[in-house]
């Protein structure tokens, strides 16, 4: 049964006078009045250009800011028609600025926009992050597009992105999902996502907006549930995503534990759907991928190994609830290594993965502390990775994350042993 | 000589007998108390151990901490086994005292009822040592995992500080409450703190003079040594 997401009444009266919407565009935020308004031009042409006949709205949900984003999203100018368009649209874009209600994050903001594309019975639905300074109209219709014009119900991004950038994906939630769900979704929690007004109902009746899944875990549970689920879930070619900068380390393992428990969470709950899959299949890609300029990315992967080093001296007695005793002397032995380069094999790895989600599924320890503990082991395996991808070119990164991934696939009896 | 050496046997037999007849009851009624104890205590004993891992007791006190707790402690077993032998044992005791005061004794009298006036001290004293134990045991690895993840040299040490502070507030504050050496208590704590306190100074000055130079210089001027990391890792 769905609980009844609280609306702000202006919100509400808003919502009467619209009646009803065929595409809708969400933007969470918070804090984000420098690259909000960048992002909303972009949406507004995207459905103007795109979806002129469409009744279509944008909706903000915001998480409290303080640096006036909602005043920027309100105040933002559309851009001319006729200066960038094929087709005058024919009917306005409507605007709706809201707070959320619920825990502080980016969940309980998507929580509110599903909430609203329920109430205005919309067809499709596309969310996108609000700090994006390379989001282009046609990231409206790359994400909206399948779910109007094919009946698809979710649509994956896919970006270009540097080989060291999305870490966390490539070494865990991309090969882990794959493995688990049978479905080659290369970005699974890439942030910026098209869905039917269906899915957007699905996700309502799911009671999880008050544990991780309302902050960074919203994400992959988006990906996971459409997955499990049985809903039609295709990829769309977005090009290079770039953030509007921060420090991207400064909370590392916090958001770890979100994202990595609401992957541990969905394992718990669909454990009867991923326990008989043993093969992965690629997903429908739409958009025409091309080669874009990235970023440079710099990496201190002395940190990392001195992290993981330090872990493997002081967090022994907590990784010993999780880990098998054989893998547990594994990782020990290539802490204490000097080999060179650095190694922290694949099949190591994915036993460390599936050992930690057996562990958090036993309830070994508390969920928070026993993930906050894999940071150091992750950051051992990206700085191996770092060191052996430092000469490779693109094309032999993704050859290599997919190999990750095949790993993960050939050890799911190892899973299910350790699951229990 | 006889007849007076039989009349005192005689006399004494009586008396006994007639105090036995007085006395024996009571006694009765002890063994009686008791063996009803030994019979509770240990069915209880049994409906815990089959009733609390059906419950989902073990899975709970793992996630709690408990298990590790138990484990650090020396219990080896099962948290839902110790929790019911130390209930079933507490049990006992109610019923050990009961016994002693089915004595009608005076002295067994006053032991029980000083023993039943002090029972709420003691209780509350052990739930704040239990309470004790399994906060500075989580904080402690919270504090470890932490500092390990923001690269602290001295995470073990950190970590172990803040246990044997709250372990030294909660032992002072179940002392306190059984009413043991109340001063002795409140200074020893004053003069440990302070200690502790000084002693830490004292070596981050000192020894650590080095360290604290480069803490300091750290401090104002930022980690400069440290390369820039701006590694997105969603």
């Amino acid at each position: 049964m769905t609980a009844k997401v609280p609306l702000a009444p202006s919100v509400e009266a808003r919502l009467e006078e619209i009646g009803s919407v065929e595409v809708l565009v969400g933007i969470p935020s918070f804090n984000n009045a420098r690259t909000i308004g960048h992002v909303v031009r972009a949406a507004v042409a995207g459905l103007a250009k795109h979806f002129p006949n469409a009744r279509s709205i944008i909706v903000n949900s915001d998480g409290g800011s303080k640096d006036g984003t909602p005043e920027v999203v309100a105040g933002s100018e559309f851009p001319s028609p006729a200066t960038i368009l094929v087709s005058y649209p024919l009917s306005p874009v409507h605007k709706i600025v809201t707070p959320y209600n619920g825990i502080p994050g980016k969940g309980s903001a998507f929580r509110t926009i599903f909430a609203i594309a329920e109430r205005l019975q919309a067809k499709a639905c596309v969310v996108v992050d609000s700090d994006l300074r390379s989001i282009t109209p046609e990231w409206i219709e790359l994400l909206a597009g399948p779910v109007l014009k094919e009946d698809f119900d979710f649509v994956a991004p896919l970006y270009l992105r540097h080989k060291y950038d999305g870490t966390i994906t490539n070494s865990i939630v991309y090969p882990l999902t794959r493995a688990l769900y049978g479905k080659d979704v290369r970005q699974p929690i890439g942030g910026d996502f098209g869905f039917s007004g269906r899915l957007a109902s699905h996700y309502l009746t799911k009671p999880v907006w008050d544990t991780n899944v309302a902050r960074f875990g919203i994400d992959i549970w988006m990906t996971s549930t459409a997955l499990a689920d049985g809903f039609r879930v295709c990829e769309s070619f977005l090009g290079a995503k770039i953030h509007d900068a921060k420090d991207p380390g400064a909370d590392l393992a916090a958001m770890f534990v979100q994202v990595v428990s609401s992957v541990f969470d969905l394992m718990s709950s669909y454990q009867e759907r991923w326990a008989s899959i043993n093969a992965a299949e690629d997903v429908p890609l739409f958009g025409f991928p091309h080669g874009v300029g990235l970023e440079p990315v710099s990496v201190n992967v002395e940190r990392m190994r001195r992290i993981f080093r330090q872990g493997s001296r002081d967090l022994r007695e907590i990784w010993e609830k999780a880990l098998a005793a054989e893998t547990l002397a594994e990782v020990m032995a290539v802490a204490d290594s000097d080999e060179q380069p650095f190694r922290f094999p694949d099949p190591l790895w994915v036993r460390v993965v599936y050992d930690f989600a057996a562990a958090y599924h036993r309830r070994s320890l508390p969920g928070d502390q026993l993930l906050a503990s894999m940071v150091p082991l992750y950051l051992g395996r990206t700085a191996s990775f770092v060191l052996q991808t430092a000469e490779s070119g693109p094309e032999d990164v993704e050859t290599s994350v997919k190999g990750l991934g095949d790993e993960f696939l050939r050890q799911k009896a190892y899973l299910l042993q350790r699951w229990g | 000589m006889w007849e007076f050496l039989s009349d005192v046997i005689r006399k004494t037999l009586t008396g006994f007998g007639e105090r036995l007849a007085s006395f024996g009851p009571n006694v009765l009624a002890m063994l009686v108390i008791l063996g009803a104890g030994i019979v509770i205590a240990g069915a209880l004993r049994i409906l815990l151990r089959l009733l609390l891992p059906r419950l989902g007791f073990d899975r709970f006190a793992q996630r709690l901490g408990l298990t590790l707790l138990l484990e650090q402690g020396g219990v080896t077993r099962p948290a839902s086994a110790a929790l019911s032998s130390a209930l079933a044992w507490a049990v006992l005791a109610v019923f050990v005292l009961l016994a002693v005061g089915a004595l009608n004794l005076q002295f067994a009298m006053d032991l029980v009822s000083r023993t039943l006036s002090y029972l709420p001290q003691v209780i509350i004293a052990a739930a704040l040592l239990a309470l004790g134990a399994l906060i500075s045991a989580f904080l402690r690895r919270s504090v470890l995992i932490a500092a390990v993840n923001a690269g602290l040299p001295s995470a073990r040490l950190l970590a172990g500080g803040v246990h044997t502070a709250l372990m030294v507030l909660f032992v002072a504050m179940a002392m306190e409450h059984l009413g043991v050496g109340r001063q002795i208590i409140v200074v020893s704590f004053t003069i440990l703190f302070g200690g502790v306190v000084f002693a830490l100074s004292l070596s981050f000055g000192l020894a650590g003079r080095d360290l604290a130079h480069g803490f300091l210089e750290r401090l104002v001027r930022g980690p400069e040594q440290e390369k820039p990391d701006d590694l997105r890792h969603l």
